[in-house]
C-alpha cells in the first residue's frame, strides 16, 4: 500500500489543461522522482498534493485516506510537507525563526513532547545551515534559502515530503551533500517525492521515476528505464511522438 | 447556488422585509412613483458607475486600489468651479480644460511620482499612500477654497428638463445618465478593440510576459492612472451640484458607494459594476422615497453602501491561499527585546511624569490634556501593531472599534470609573471583531480594508447614534478613582495613560517574541507556506483580528475618560484614517511607531490650537497627507531610521554599536555590485578597486594596472539603469 497516492488527477485552468488524468504514488522510504520538461504539470500537481489547488477531477489518499476535500493545514498535520520552487520562504524572519515556526506548530499534533528549539538546531544541522542560522532569509542567496525550506519542511517531522528542485542555485558538492541527506531521510522511513531538472542528480538519488509531459504520466519506472524510454526522449527532444496527440 | 450563498440572501430578504414593515412611508407604489424613483436612482448610478470604472481600469492594471478617487473628484470638480464660476470661463473650454487636461496630467503625475514606486510594497502602504492623498487633496481643496465660503456648482444645461408624465428628468440628470452609458460603451470599445486596450488587459494578468510580448507597461499604467482620474473629474464634475461642495463631506466620500459598485463586479468586470452602481443607487433612492425613518435611523441610509458591502463579501468565493509575491518589499523588522521596550517605556513615564509636573507649575495647562490625547492615539494605534505590522492585515477602523470600547467604559465605569469596564471595554469588542472580519478574511487582503473602512462608516452613521449609546446630549465620563488614588486630575491621568501604554507595549513586543508573533510574520511573508506547515490562515487571521480589537476596545476605555464626554462624532470614520496613517508613517510594525504617531497627533493638534489660520487648520488634515509620501521612501517607518541612529548612544547596546560600526565600515567602501549599473566608473573606483585587488601602482608600481583608467574614461559608459532592465531580458 503506498502511503501517498494521487489519481486520476486533473486540473483545468481555463482552456489549458495542466494535468489531465496523472496518477503517481509515493512510497514510505523511497525517493520518487517526478521530471518532465518545463510546464508539464509537476508543480501544479505538487499544489493539488499539498491542497493549494483543487482539482477538477481526480483523488489524494494518504494511508487510504481521501484527502481531496481537506485544507492545506490538515494535510501538513497528516504528515505531508513541502518546499516550492519559487521560494517561500519567510524572508523577513532569520533561518532559525523560519525552522522554529514550523516545530511549534508540530507540537499542536505531534504526540511526543520534543522541544522546538531542539528540533530546530537538529534540523539546521541536518541541512548544514548553522552558520547562517541567526541571518534573515531575505538576505541569503537563493541556494540557501532553499535548504531553509527544506529545513523548514522537515522540520514538521513529515512522512512525506515533496521537494521542488531544491538542488537549483547550489553549487556541485552541496548537490552532492544534499542527495547523501535525502538518501539518509529515506533510510529512515520518509517517503520523498522529488522535481529535479539536475538529471545526474535525480538519476543518482531516485529508485523509481515517474515522467510527466502535458499533464500525462508518459512513462515510469526504474533510472535505467527511464534513459532508455523513447517517449521520454521524444518529450525532452520535442518531436511529435513526445507531445503526443 | 452554493447553500451558503442561499443563507445569506435569505438573511438579506429577511432584513429588507423588516426594514420595510417598520418603516414604509406608506407613499404608493404606482406608475410615477416608480418613475420618480428611477428619474434620481438612474444618474446617481452614473455617477457612481463613472467613479468606479476608474477604480477598477486602475486597479486592474496596476493592482493599487486608490482610495483617494473621490478626493481627486472633488478637487477637479473646484477647479472646474474655479475656471467655470470663478474665473467665467465658458462650459466648452472649461470642462475640456479640466477632463481632458487637468485630470489626466495629474494621473500621470501620480504615477510617476509615486504610484510606480508602490508596485512591490506591502498591501498596507500601498493603501496608505492612497489614503493620505486623499486627505492631502481635502486639505488642499480646503485651503485653497475657503470653507466659510458658498460654493455653487452649476448645472448643465440650466435648470429645466424633459416632462415624462408628471415627472421631472432635469437635463442635468439626463447629461449624466447618457455620459454614464457613452462612457460604458467607449470603455468596452478601448479594452477590447484598441492595442492599448488589449495592452491594458495583459499588463493585468502578467507585467513581465506582456512587456515581453511589446506592450509597455509604464505607458499602460500612466494611462490608466491619467484615465481614473479623468472619469473621477468626471463624476465629482456631475455629481456636485446635488451633493454640495463640502470638501470632507459626500463629494470626497463617493469613493465609498464607487469601491462597492466595483466589488459587486469583483473589481474586474466593468459590465457587472455598472449592475453594483444600479443596485446601490436604486437602494438609496427606495430608502428615501419611500420610507420613513424615525430619529434613531436618521443617517442609516448613509450606511446603504456599507450594508451592501458585507452582503456582497459574503457572497464572494474564497480566496486562494497567497504565495509570497516574488521581489516584495519586506519591511526592515529590528524586534526589540521585552527588557530594553521595558527599559524605555520606564523612560517614557518619568518624562511625561517630569513634563506634567513643569508644566503645571505655573497652574492649568492644556498641554496636559493634549498630551494625554496623543498617548490615547498612540494606545490605539498600538492595537495595529500586531494585525497590520506583523499579520499584514489592513484595518482601517481602529478608532471605531476604540468607539465601542468608549461607549462600554461610559456605561459601565459609574461615578468613580471602574476597572470591571474596562475589562468589559476590552472584552465586548472581540465578537465585534469577529463579526466583521470573518466575512471579509476569506478574501485578499483588501477586502478586509474595505470592510473595516465600511464598518466604521456603519458605526459612525447607526451605531454610535443609537440614543442608548450615548444618549441624544453626549454622555458624561468620569476618571478612574481605585485603591485611594484618584486619577481625575491632568497630570495623574497623563502619568496613567503613559503607563498604561507603556505597560501595553510591552506586552506587545512579549507577543511579537512568541510562537504565536512568529506565526503572524511567517503568514505574513507566505500564506501558501504558512498552510503547509500546519497552519490555519483563516483561524490565525481572526484571532489576530479578535486580538486587535480587543486592543482598541481596551484603548477606547482610556480615550473616554481622556475626553471626559463623549459624542457620536469623536468616533466619525474619517477621523480614524489620519490616525492609521501616522502610524504608517512612525512604523506598523513597532510600539516605536504606534508612540511617533502619537506625538504626531500632539504636534497638529498643538499647532491647530495655538494659530487660529486657517492653512493650521487643514494641516490636521494635510500634514499626515504630504508625510505619507514620504513613508514610499521608506516603508519600515520613520522610527528605523531615528532608532538606528539612537541606539548606539545608549551604552548597553553592543549589538547597535556592532551594527553602526559593520554600516560604516561599509559605505567606506566602494559599492562594487553597484558600479557601472547604477552610475558609472570612474577613475576613482578604478584606483580604490585595484587597491583592493593589491594591483593599484602605488602598491605595486612595477605591475601595470589591470584597467587602464584613461581608455574607461573615454568608453562609453553604462547608463543608469533600473533594476527592472536587469530583472526583464
Amino acid at each position: 500500500m503506498a502511503l501517498l497516492e494521487a489519481s486520476g488527477v486533473s486540473v483545468r485552468f481555463g482552456g489549458l489543461l495542466a494535468l489531465d488524468d496523472a496518477t503517481l504514488s509515493v512510497e514510505a522510504g523511497r525517493i520518487t522522482g517526478l521530471i518532465g520538461p518545463n510546464g508539464a504539470g509537476k508543480t501544479t500537481l505538487f499544489n493539488v498534493i499539498t491542497g493549494l489547488q483543487h482539482p477538477t477531477a481526480g483523488r489524494v489518499m494518504i494511508d487510504d485516506r481521501d484527502i481531496t476535500e481537506a485544507k492545506p493545514h490538515r494535510r501538513a498535520r497528516l504528515g505531508i510537507a513541502r518546499t516550492f520552487q519559487r521560494l517561500e520562504a519567510f524572508g523577513s524572519l532569520s533561518a532559525r525563526d523560519n525552522v522554529l515556526v514550523a516545530a511549534e506548530m508540530r507540537r499542536r499534533w505531534a504526540k511526543d513532547d520534543m522541544s522546538p528549539a531542539d528540533i530546530t538546531q537538529e534540523m539546521l544541522e541536518h541541512v548544514g545551515i548553522v552558520a547562517i542560522a541567526e541571518e534573515t532569509v531575505d538576505s541569503l542567496p537563493t541556494g540557501t534559502a532553499r535548504l531553509v525550506e527544506l529545513a523548514r519542511a522537515l522540520a514538521t517531522k513529515p512522512r512525506v515530503l515533496l521537494l521542488d528542485e531544491p538542488s537549483s542555485g547550489l553549487n556541485e558538492d552541496e548537490t552532492d551533500a544534499l542527495g547523501r541527506l535525502l538518501l539518509l531521510l529515506a533510510s529512515e522511513g520518509l517517503g520523498i517525492l522529488l522535481v529535479e531538472h539536475d538529471m545526474p542528480f535525480v538519476m543518482g538519488t531516485c529508485t523509481h521515476i515517474d515522467v510527466l509531459d502535458f499533464g500525462r504520466v508518459i512513462a515510469r519506472g526504474g533510472p535505467a528505464e527511464i534513459q532508455g524510454d523513447a517517449a521520454v526522449q521524444a518529450a525532452y527532444l520535442g518531436t511529435n511522438a513526445g507531445a503526443g496527440a | 447556488m452554493k447553500r451558503s450563498n442561499l443563507v445569506v440572501a435569505l438573511f438579506t430578504a429577511a432584513l429588507v422585509a423588516l426594514v420595510l414593515k417598520e418603516s414604509w412611508s406608506g407613499t404608493r407604489v404606482d406608475g410615477t412613483a416608480i418613475l420618480n424613483l428611477l428619474v434620481f436612482a438612474l444618474p446617481l448610478a452614473g455617477v457612481y458607475a463613472i467613479s468606479a470604472a476608474g477604480l477598477v481600469v486602475v486597479y486592474t492594471t496596476t493592482g493599487i486600489f486608490n482610495f483617494s478617487q473621490g478626493a481627486i473628484g472633488m478637487f477637479m470638480a473646484y477647479v472646474y468651479w474655479e475656471l467655470r464660476v470663478h474665473h467665467n470661463i465658458p462650459t466648452l473650454i472649461a470642462l475640456p480644460l479640466v477632463v481632458l487636461v487637468a485630470a489626466p496630467a495629474l494621473g500621470v503625475g501620480l504615477d510617476r511620482l509615486l504610484m510606480r514606486r508602490l508596485e512591490r510594497q506591502p498591501l498596507v502602504i500601498q493603501l496608505m499612500v492612497t489614503v493620505g492623498l486623499m486627505l492631502t487633496f481635502m486639505g488642499l481643496a480646503a485651503t485653497i477654497w475657503d470653507q466659510n465660503g458658498i460654493h455653487v456648482m452649476p448645472t448643465f444645461f440650466g435648470s429645466g428638463g424633459v416632462h415624462i408624465g408628471q415627472v421631472i428628468l432635469t437635463w442635468q440628470r439626463l447629461t449624466t445618465i447618457v455620459v454614464a452609458i457613452v462612457l460604458a460603451v467607449a470603455l468596452r470599445y478601448l479594452l477590447f478593440r484598441t492595442r492599448l486596450g488589449v495592452s491594458m488587459r495583459a499588463v493585468v494578468d502578467n507585467r513581465e510576459l506582456a512587456a515581453l510580448a511589446g506592450a509597455r507597461p509604464d505607458l499602460v499604467s500612466g494611462f490608466s492612472w491619467a484615465l481614473g482620474c479623468s472619469l473621477a473629474a468626471i463624476a465629482g464634475i456631475l455629481i456636485a451640484p446635488d451633493t454640495g461642495m463640502a470638501v470632507a463631506g459626500s463629494l470626497s466620500l463617493i469613493v465609498i458607494n464607487a469601491f462597492v459598485a466595483a466589488i459587486v463586479g469583483r473589481l474586474r468586470s466593468l459590465p457587472l459594476t455598472y449592475v453594483g452602481a444600479l443596485l446601490l443607487a436604486v437602494a438609496i433612492q427606495f430608502s428615501q422615497q419611500f420610507l420613513t425613518l424615525g430619529q434613531r435611523w436618521a443617517q442609516a441610509p448613509l450606511a446603504l453602501p456599507a450594508i451592501m458591502l458585507f452582503v456582497v463579501l459574503l457572497l464572494l468565493p474564497q480566496a486562494k491561499l497567497q504565495f509570497g509575491r516574488i521581489g516584495a518589499v519586506h519591511r526592515i523588522e529590528r524586534v526589540s527585546s521585552v527588557r530594553d521596550t521595558a527599559l524605555g517605556m520606564s523612560v517614557l513615564v518619568a518624562v511625561m511624569a517630569g513634563v506634567g509636573w513643569l508644566l503645571t507649575r505655573s497652574g492649568p495647562n492644556p498641554n496636559l490634556n493634549r498630551l494625554a490625547a496623543a498617548m490615547a492615539a498612540a494606545l490605539i494605534v498600538l492595537s495595529l501593531v500586531p494585525l497590520t505590522g506583523w499579520a499584514g492585515q489592513v484595518s482601517l477602523a481602529p478608532l471605531a472599534f476604540a468607539g465601542f470600547g468608549a461607549v462600554a467604559y461610559s456605561k459601565w465605569g459609574g461615578a468613580h470609573g471602574s476597572l470591571l469596564a474596562i475589562v468589559l471595554a476590552t472584552l465586548i469588542t472581540i465578537p465585534i471583531g469577529a463579526i466583521i472580519s470573518i466575512p471579509a478574511l476569506r478574501l485578499q487582503g483588501l477586502y478586509l480594508a474595505l470592510a473595516t473602512l465600511a464598518f466604521a462608516s456603519m458605526a459612525e452613521y447607526v451605531i454610535f447614534t443609537q440614543p442608548e449609546l450615548l444618549g441624544s446630549q453626549g454622555a458624561h465620563v468620569e476618571r478612574l478613582k481605585i485603591f485611594g488614588l484618584n486619577f481625575a486630575g491632568d497630570h495623574v491621568f497623563l502619568v496613567l495613560i503613559t503607563a498604561v501604554f507603556g505597560l501595553t507595549s510591552v506586552g506587545v513586543v512579549a507577543l511579537r517574541r512568541s510562537p504565536f508573533g512568529r506565526r503572524l510574520v511567517a503568514m505574513r511573508d507566505s500564506e501558501a507556506a504558512s498552510a503547509t506547515i500546519g497552519v490555519s490562515i483563516l483561524e490565525t487571521k481572526v484571532v489576530v483580528f479578535m486580538l486587535s480589537a480587543a486592543i482598541a476596545g481596551f484603548a477606547g476605555a482610556f480615550l473616554a475618560q481622556q475626553l471626559g464626554s463623549l459624542t457620536s462624532s469623536n468616533f466619525q470614520m474619517l477621523l480614524g484614517l489620519p490616525l492609521v496613517l501616522a502610524l504608517v508613517i512612525g512604523g506598523v510594525a513597532s510600539v516605536a511607531g504606534a508612540l511617533f504617531a502619537g506625538v504626531f497627533g500632539f504636534i497638529l493638534i498643538y499647532v491647530k490650537d495655538t494659530w487660529h489660520l486657517s492653512l493650521w487648520r487643514s494641516l490636521e488634515i494635510l500634514g499626515p497627507g504630504l508625510t505619507a509620501l514620504g513613508i514610499i521612501k521608506n516603508p519600515s517607518g520613520a522610527v528605523v531610521p531615528i532608532g538606528d541612529a539612537f541606539a548606539p548612544l545608549l551604552p548597553w547596546r553592543k549589538d547597535a554599536k556592532a551594527r553602526a560600526a559593520v554600516e560604516k565600515a561599509r559605505i567606506a567602501l566602494p559599492e562594487v555590485g553597484e558600479l557601472g549599473l547604477t552610475r558609472p566608473f570612474t577613475a576613482t573606483d578604478i584606483v580604490a578597486i585595484e587597491r583592493e585587488l593589491g594591483v593599484a601602482d602605488d602598491l605595486n608600481p612595477h605591475r601595470a594596472p589591470l584597467v587602464n583608467a584613461d581608455r574607461l574614461r573615454n568608453a562609453p559608459t553604462v547608463a543608469p539603469s533600473s533594476e527592472a532592465a536587469l530583472g526583464t531580458p
